[in-house]
């Protein structure tokens, strides 16, 4: 076992680096995304220099509690990350996780905008078809390990992702709800192929935007991170496997138009959540 | 001492609400119900100190249970008679015939002698939950019924009687739940079964009078199978004690039982009972949904946990609750009547405790335990609060819930603590689902069941939390007037709730572990369950106080950034109408104004009640035959 003074400095560096992975990631997505459109793209760093204007710009809000979920948005996101970093239970972050999303639609839901409140509606539409996938995918840790301890992750000695692949699968329509990328982006959209653009974030503004935009990083970081993990016997493989997973999003990206919410859950319901059974069917049966 | 504070708390309640119902004038009746109310929950309170005394107990009053016992199928015959209910004067007679039976069947030779009643971790945690949550709505209701008799119809009963039959409930369930021996539990049974068949009826309309009879048929049929159990126990020679049920796992009695349970605690298929339940004042709801009644049910399956602990009876209880589970969670999505979304959201939390005490793990126990205390307190909150916004807004309707913040912030504010309870961590309810998840791991079926259910919880708690949480931007809050026995009542539950995420930690010490190294000693398949409940217990330490302090400090930070300047109105698409009293008024085509609204998703026609139960209900009569398939096969 660790010591408290060694995982609280892993805790504090985790809080520190994820984010930075997630801009990172994000702005190497978008070069990405413009190399695939034949454009040059912003700077590496455009997601840091952007959340920099946010944070000098005049806060201006609707009401004073919708602060309050960008807040506990943002910390919850952040005790998921260092709970998984400290190799807690995975189910229990997965419920913290949820509270942030939680968080981030009631706040859209506290003003009376329509348009944030159809965001956040899709963002629920969004919850209920990825959260059962997410958890049948730590129920195939476990099968697999033995344990939910996040810190027991590579406690099979073989990489996860030769146990779980149909697991590994459905995730990856999981982390394009995620990461907010086409045909998932229905709740915030950069783009006005879903009808509304920013439903959920539509009436937050500068400082306030900031918070969520740094949530989002590290959002970002713990998909990646958990994408990695699916190889964690070897970090350098793992990383591997989440890059190329993360080109394959970019790439559906730019492939997919948009869609309802009804086709997502139905599909959802029914490919992502029937590739996790049949997965476990197997681990069950070993 | 234990004995005379056990008695105090079954005989008291009856003993005040025969003086509630005998009183005189308003105040007197008041001053009783204080009382009663007052003296319940110092003597469960007081009870708590005597832990280390668990144990049975021996009452040599044989002549007094059996006289109960006929009293109440005497009352069940007479109701049935009275108010031309064939099927319940039907089951009436049934009983009286197997009681007749069961008074002159000679009984097989016990090995021991078994106690009357028996105290132990289970019965004072469900003695504590019915006196002080109970005592509490019973405080409530004092408020409640002055505004009810304006308002309510012209044809209810009397208050006298309302009162009586709430005060002497806690009694009886306090008996229910202290019972071993099936002479007083099948008395106490039938008298909750009563007593919440008066209560539903008081307004005396027609729809009140329809649920009243469909609950009493419900429950009277629910009695009988308890009576065909014990019946069946004593022809087999298995006694009238629910302790030597359990030792000799003697499943056929045990099956019976569990059916009675699943009646009282209106899972699928017996739902209809507790939906119509619904008509009656809000005090009944809040009574029979978490302190009372309902919990009798769960209570019931959780005694015999032991009973069918490692059969396979056991691993069909748990897919009968995980599946009232995951169907009552979707009815629950597509309901936007704010009453009838709680009714299913207990339902489902029942389903999901009783697939907890079927896993016969420690774990899961553990689960169950957690489930039924923060539901208790939790449920009893949201419909007191239910009923104070219904009576203020004159709607149960969800969507009519917008603004409520305006109107009435101290209820909005501390409904939303209830929402809140029973969606995040750190409270207990969603600590109860994760425990709850981890240990349905070897039960394939029910754990997909479970995983579906909680999303689907998940869903119909947000949608409700974002229609209350609305605010507009500019703030004038008028604070409701409400009488202090109502706010008093909601304010010391609501607080109760925030704290109860802190209480995890000591149940765990004092009473699930003590209580499930009885019940499970250790084998090889609960070994590893028995691993991973010492590890579900190191994490309520830190993690549980970091997320208390994220969210005070989340509270914190906001309140630095308040500045009336920034306050702006919301984006319309259009120009917002400066002088309108309401936010969301924008200039539409031609200068005319519009407003912008938005309702919830409610899919009625994949949740809606006729699609759901169209599936749920056949697949539910299923599992429950087959419950009793699996023991004869």
């Amino acid at each position: 076992m660790m010591s408290t003074m060694n995982q609280l400095l892993i805790a504090l560096f985790a809080v520190v680096l994820a984010p930075a992975v997630g801009a990172l990631l994000q702005g190497i997505d978008r070069r990405i995304n413009a190399r695939m459109q034949s454009r040059v793209g912003p700077p590496l760093l455009q997601p840091v220099y952007d959340v920099l204007k946010l944070l000098g710009k005049e806060g201006v809000i609707l009401n004073r509690t919708q602060v309050l979920y960008a807040w506990i948005h943002l910390a919850f996101l952040m005790l998921a990350t260092v709970l998984l970093v400290l190799g807690q239970d995975m189910i229990m972050t997965l419920l913290v996780v949820a509270v942030s999303t939680i968080a981030l639609i009631l706040g859209g839901m506290c003003v009376r905008s329509p348009y944030s409140r159809i965001g956040s509606s899709r963002e629920i539409m969004q919850m209920l078809s990825y959260e059962p996938i997410l958890v049948l995918l730590v129920i195939g840790i476990f099968m697999t390990n033995g344990s939910f301890m996040a810190r027991d992750i590579s406690l099979a000695g073989k990489p996860l992702l030769l146990t779980l692949p149909l697991i590994f699968l459905a995730f990856l329509l999981v982390t394009a709800i995620k990461l907010k990328k086409s045909p998932f982006d229905l709740a915030t959209s950069h783009h006005g192929h879903q009808e509304i653009v920013k439903g959920i974030t539509i009436e937050y503004a500068g400082p306030y935007l900031a918070i969520l935009e740094v949530a989002h990083w590290y959002e970002t970081a713990l998909v990646f991170l958990v994408l990695a993990a699916f190889w964690a016997t070897n970090w350098v493989v793992g990383i591997s496997l989440a890059i190329i997973a993360f080109v394959i999003e970019i790439l559906f990206d730019n492939l997919c138009a948009r869609l309802t919410y009804q086709w997502m859950l139905a599909h959802m319901w029914t490919v992502g959540l029937g590739l996790s059974v049949t997965n476990l069917v197997w681990l069950y049966w070993k | 001492m234990v004995t005379w504070l056990l008695l105090l708390l079954i005989a008291g309640p009856i003993l005040f609400g025969f003086g509630i119902l005998l009183a005189p004038g308003r105040d007197v009746r008041v001053g009783l119900t204080l009382t009663a109310a007052g003296v319940t929950a110092a003597a469960a309170l007081y009870l708590s100190r005597w832990g280390p005394a668990y144990g049975g107990i021996f009452v040599p009053a044989h002549g007094l249970p059996i006289l109960l016992d006929w009293l109440m199928i005497a009352a069940v015959i007479a109701i049935g008679w009275t108010s031309r209910h064939t099927p319940v004067l039907i089951m009436g007679v049934v009983q009286a015939c197997i009681g007749l039976v069961l008074e002159f069947h000679p009984r097989a030779p016990q090995a021991a002698p078994q106690p009357e009643f028996l105290f132990d971790q289970l019965s004072l945690m469900l003695v504590l939950i019915t006196s002080v949550v109970g005592a509490l709505v019973l405080v409530y209701a004092i408020g409640y019924m002055d505004r009810h008799e304006h308002h309510g119809p012209h044809s209810q009963a009397s208050q006298g009687q309302f009162f009586f039959f709430l005060t002497a409930f806690l009694g009886a369930m306090n008996g229910l739940v202290l019972a071993n021996d099936l002479r007083w539990l099948s008395a106490f049974w039938e008298a909750t079964t009563l007593c919440s068949y008066f209560l539903i009826g008081h307004d005396r309309t027609p729809e009140a009078n329809q649920s009243a009879r469909r609950a009493i048929i419900i429950n009277v049929f629910g009695g009988m199978i308890l009576q065909a159990g014990w019946l069946v126990s004593v022809l087999n020679g298995n006694g009238d004690s629910l302790i030597a049920f359990n030792q000799a796992q003697a499943l056929i009695p045990v099956a019976f039982l569990v059916v009675a349970a699943l009646t009282k605690s209106a899972q699928l298929p017996f739902q209809s009972w507790l939906l119509g339940a619904m008509l009656a004042p809000t005090p009944v709801s809040a009574l029979l949904h978490s302190s009372t009644m309902v919990n009798a049910g769960v209570y019931l399956v959780m005694r015999m946990a032991p009973g069918f602990g490692g059969t396979r009876l056991a691993t069909v209880i748990a897919m009968a609750g995980a599946f009232t589970f995951m169907a009552t969670s979707a009815l629950a999505v597509g309901q936007s009547n704010g009453k009838k979304v709680l009714a299913y959201s207990t339902i489902a939390n029942l389903g999901l405790i009783i697939t907890c005490a079927g896993m016969s793990t420690p774990l899961g126990y553990a689960a169950a335990f957690l489930l039924i205390v923060f539901h208790a307190i939790t449920k009893g909150l949201l419909f007191i609060c239910m009923g104070t916004i219904e009576q203020a807004i004159g709607s149960r309707d969800i969507e009519d819930m917008h603004g409520l913040m305006n109107k009435m912030p101290f209820t909005t504010v501390i409904a939303i603590v209830g929402m809140v309870a029973m969606l995040m961590p750190p409270f207990g309810v969603l600590l109860g689902k994760w425990i709850a998840l981890e240990s349905a791991v070897y039960l394939p079926v029910v754990m997909l069941l479970v995983i579906l259910g909680s999303a689907l919880t998940v869903v119909f708690w947000s949608k409700w939390l974002g229609r209350i949480v609305t605010v507009s931007y500019h703030q004038k809050y008028e604070m409701e007037d409400l009488p202090p026995v109502m706010s008093g009542s909601m304010l010391t539950l609501g607080i109760a709730t925030l704290l109860s995420g802190f209480l995890a930690y000591p149940l765990f010490e004092n009473f699930i572990k003590p209580l499930a190294r009885v019940l499970y000693p250790l084998s090889s398949r609960t070994d590893a369950s028995w691993k991973m409940l010492e590890m579900t217990e190191s994490f309520m330490t830190w993690p549980i106080y970091a997320l208390a302090i994220l969210l005070v400090g989340s509270l914190l930070l906001t309140l630095m950034a308040v500045d009336e300047n920034r306050l702006r109105k919301p984006f319309l698409c259009g120009e917002n109408i400066s002088d309108s009293a309401l936010s969301y008024e924008f200039r539409s085509i031609m200068d005319r104004g519009e407003v912008a609204m938005m309702r919830s998703y409610y899919f009625s026609s994949i949740f809606g009640e006729e699609n759901v139960s169209a599936w749920a209900n056949p697949v539910a009569v299923a599992l429950i035959l087959s419950l009793f398939g699996v023991i004869a096969i």
